[in-house]
């Protein structure tokens, strides 16, 4: 092919003088993937769900938690809880874009953090500053036993606009999934209130049908009134080159987490594919 | 005075599940608030502009300055061609697309301090994310800013359907101030007049096209095309950008032209 003048100045690269935009030179760019952190687990700790959710729940969970850090390297991440949905609130009256929604986020999960690095700081897992988690990941889990960040991805005010009103998509969930995914760990386990995900929500109807094993294409079919997790987790998962599923459980029944970090099947499974 | 949205939706939120289509729809209701309805966002491209050195950049920053007198101006700017060669270097050795988002943000922000250097003697500053409330100050008593196109994504950029370049760079960051500020316009400043039917580089054979819809650009499905493809997912989301612009930074004028609201590019619109 005959090049046009160019006088663009480039640095020879495979990459040089492409539109990053092409379909092609796209498809040319999918390689294997490494893994950073193989050995380490990612937990999302529910913050409505289990941190908020009162002694009674929050400590026997802690308990789990701790007793698991003794084999186990955790990168444990919070929710948000009540006060996220609050300010959700207070901004949407206000009249605040999502971006903005967002941005507030981050600080209510991240208080979740630091309630449950308290917790745990006899074991040396404590809450870091979200500016200097990502880069220092590998640093501090090999430090520490686990590590705790507020789940939200750093979007802030870049967060997209979602298809229908104006609450973040991309929450909690999705942000240790994201995490997960990057840093290639062992696996990915969301915390809840909930035995996994049911045909409906079991807080309206308790005798709604537990789904223990799904695809992330059959999730997208049946399209659920209500998940137990980010809805955009479907996106990620379907688009996930080392991150093929994740388990929901019920931090209610503590010795879960441990079974699930095990490799158990003890909630709900979400793969990909078919 | 009681508010629906403090009530009966601040008690659904509160209890109910982020994830009700429902709930999510109420949470849509009434209107936005523009946060920044003057200001105007520029993205200044990084292989199409920024790499021709002197030639192309100064004309452009000589525009810019011509308007401080008149326009309120967000400068983002590309990353190019050596987020190209850090891009190829990371993929040879197996790294993630969150590792590629990155590199490609140290790139676009060497091109960032740059931009701002040359606008330096006008008091203009460069901002970091965490310095993104400072923007209304500097806005109001400098008129404009340069920021690092690419969001902050990190770690947390989300892979693409194929391959492993990350799907929201520069274009897609400088789209999202635009929309989360409610700004006045999104003008990307690139080296062609616009969107081609083919990547007119490549192909004598492409046709110009100066507006189009949405629907129609997606219905052309073209294997390329002058924006990043997220910033067309995202406007087809947006509350308040649901126009761009897409110029070329190479004609003297039409950044001008541009912030006075003309059509001199292509013009792709939500509606």
């Amino acid at each position: 092919m005959s090049e046009l003048p160019d006088e663009r100045h480039h640095v020879r690269s495979l990459l040089m003088r492409e539109s990053l935009l092409d379909r092609d030179l796209q498809a040319r760019t999918e390689r294997p993937v490494v893994r950073m952190l193989p050995n380490v687990h990612v937990v999302k700790v529910g913050g409505r769900s289990i941190l908020e959710a009162g002694r009674n729940v929050t400590v026997p969970f802690v308990e789990a938690l701790r007793a698991a850090l003794v084999t186990k390297k955790l990168i444990i991440g919070t929710g948000g809880g009540a006060r996220s949905r609050h300010v959700f609130s207070i901004g949407l009256d206000l009249g605040l874009p999502t971006g903005v929604l967002a941005e507030l986020s981050a600080a209510d999960a991240l208080g979740n953090a630091h309630i449950l690095g308290a917790l745990l700081s006899p074991e040396g897992v404590v809450a870091i500053p979200p500016a200097l988690f990502g880069h220092l990941l590998p640093l501090f889990i090999r430090a520490a036993p686990g590590v705790i960040f507020n789940g939200v991805p750093p979007y802030s005010i870049w967060e997209h606009p979602p298809a229908v009103g104006r609450i973040p998509p991309h929450r909690t969930d999705a942000g240790c999934f994201l995490l997960c995914e990057t840093f290639g760990c062992k696996s990915l386990t969301l915390v809840k209130d909930v035995d996994g995900l049911h045909e409906e929500d079991p807080r309206v109807n308790p005798r709604a049908p537990l789904i223990r094993e799904i695809s992330a294409k059959e999730l997208r079919r049946r399209s659920l009134k209500t998940l137990p997790f980010d809805r955009v987790l479907i996106d990620l998962l379907e688009n996930a080159r080392l991150l093929k599923s994740f388990q929901i459980v019920n931090g209610w029944k503590p010795d879960l987490l441990e079974a699930a970090l095990e490799g158990e099947h003890v909630g709900t499974i979400v793969h990909a594919g078919d | 005075m009681k508010s629906e949205v403090l009530t009966a939706l601040g008690e659904a939120l509160v209890r109910g599940s982020l994830t009700d289509e429902e709930l999510l729809f109420q949470t849509g209701a009434g209107p936005g608030l523009p946060i920044l309805p003057d200001a105007n966002v520029i993205k200044l491209g990084g292989q199409s502009l920024i790499d021709r050195g002197r030639a192309a950049v100064y004309p452009v920053i000589d525009e810019i300055v011509a308007n401080l007198s008149r326009h309120r101006m967000i400068v983002g700017t590309g990353a190019g061609t050596r987020a190209r060669h850090a891009y190829s270097v990371a993929l040879e050795l197996g790294m993630p697309t969150g590792v590629l988002s990155v590199l490609g943000t140290f790139v676009s922000m060497q091109n960032a301090r740059m931009i701002h250097y040359l606008l330096a003697r006008h008091g203009i500053p460069f901002i970091e994310p965490a310095q993104f409330a400072q923007l209304p100050l500097y806005l109001e008593e400098r008129r404009a800013v340069v920021f690092f196109g690419m969001p902050p994504y990190t770690y947390w950029q989300q892979n693409p359907a194929v391959g492993r370049i990350p799907p929201h760079r520069t274009d897609t960051g400088a789209f999202l101030v635009s929309e989360v500020f409610g700004a006045r316009s999104m003008i990307y400043v690139k080296d062609e007049d616009g969107l081609y039917t083919a990547d007119p580089k490549k192909n004598r054979g492409a046709k110009f096209i100066p507006k189009i819809t949405l629907a129609e650009l997606a219905s052309l499905d073209l294997d390329d095309v002058v924006v990043e493809r997220a910033v067309l997912d995202l406007m087809a989301h947006a509350e308040h950008r649901r126009t761009i612009q897409v110029i070329n930074g190479l004609t003297p004028g039409l950044l001008t032209r541009a912030l006075e609201g003309e059509h001199v590019g292509t013009l792709i619109s939500a509606d």
